[in-house]
């Protein structure tokens, strides 16, 4: 088997692996909510932003893990550093960032966190449904649309 | 374009800057949320992971216009002008 033939292999699959999450899409469409009835303004552009973000992180779990992983050990490498320890209590004590977090666990689903093999998918984006964590007593419209009927 | 195909210009149509740009822009957000007047009553001791990709988005950004401020401050007239060009090139390749 020569290396042509191998990469022609892992584009296949990444077909297959395309093919098999535009089908789970399909699936569970309160995953993927319709857009805004307006086609441009504010709304739209944030929604279509989230909803972007969201599709990276459930359609690219493992990568999204590693990413999160590198990020969290650089922040803290950097919170060691005098700098980096006054823009952390300075964060912590920020309603603006527990704003954003309410954000962000809508959009992820908080599929991110917990146990994961090194280089694997999280064990909450295969239990999603079961131990997604939603913000809760959030009042924007935005966020609702990307909320999955049945949760808070 | 495949791997046992590539493009000599590939070069050309990347979006390397744009990417670092981004980042420092997220960095500049970051900095923003911090520096949000509506503070939290009971702010936790502890920073958990949100916090600290926040902490890691900054930090990079910061890399990122410190790298940027240094490029800035090399076109020097006594110094000769060729090395920074060559360099961009050879991260750009």
């Amino acid at each position: 088997m020569n290396a042509e033939t191998l990469i022609g292999m892992l584009a296949e699959l990444e077909r297959i692996r395309d093919l098999t999450l535009n089908l789970i899409e399909r699936e569970t469409p309160r995953l993927l909510p319709a857009p805004p009835d307006e086609d441009c303004g504010t709304e739209r552009t944030v929604f279509d932003l989230l909803l972007g973000a969201r599709r990276a992180v459930l359609g690219n779990p493992a990568a999204a893990r590693g990413l999160h992983d590198l990020l969290v050990a650089e922040g803290r490498r950097y919170a060691n550093t005098p700098d980096g320890a006054r823009l952390r209590e300075a964060l912590v004590a920020s309603e603006a960032v527990e704003n954003l977090r309410r954000v962000w666990e809508t959009v992820s689903l908080n599929v991110l966190d917990g146990p994961a093999a090194p280089s694997a998918a999280p064990d909450a984006w295969a239990d999603l449904l079961a131990d997604a964590v939603i913000g809760h007593g959030l009042d924007d419209s935005i966020l609702a649309r990307l909320r999955p009927e049945g949760f808070a | 374009m495949t791997l046992t195909d590539p493009r000599e210009a590939l070069a050309d149509q990347s979006n390397f800057i744009g990417c670092l740009v981004g980042l420092a822009g997220l960095a500049r957000v970051v900095h923003t949320l911090a520096a949000d007047d509506d503070r939290r009553s009971d702010p936790p001791g502890e920073s958990d992971d949100f916090v600290h990709v926040l902490l890691g988005v900054a930090s990079l950004g910061e890399g990122i216009e410190r790298l940027a401020n240094s490029v800035m401050v090399q076109p020097d007239p006594t110094v000769e002008a060729s090395p920074p060009t060559s360099t961009a090139t050879r991260w750009l390749r």
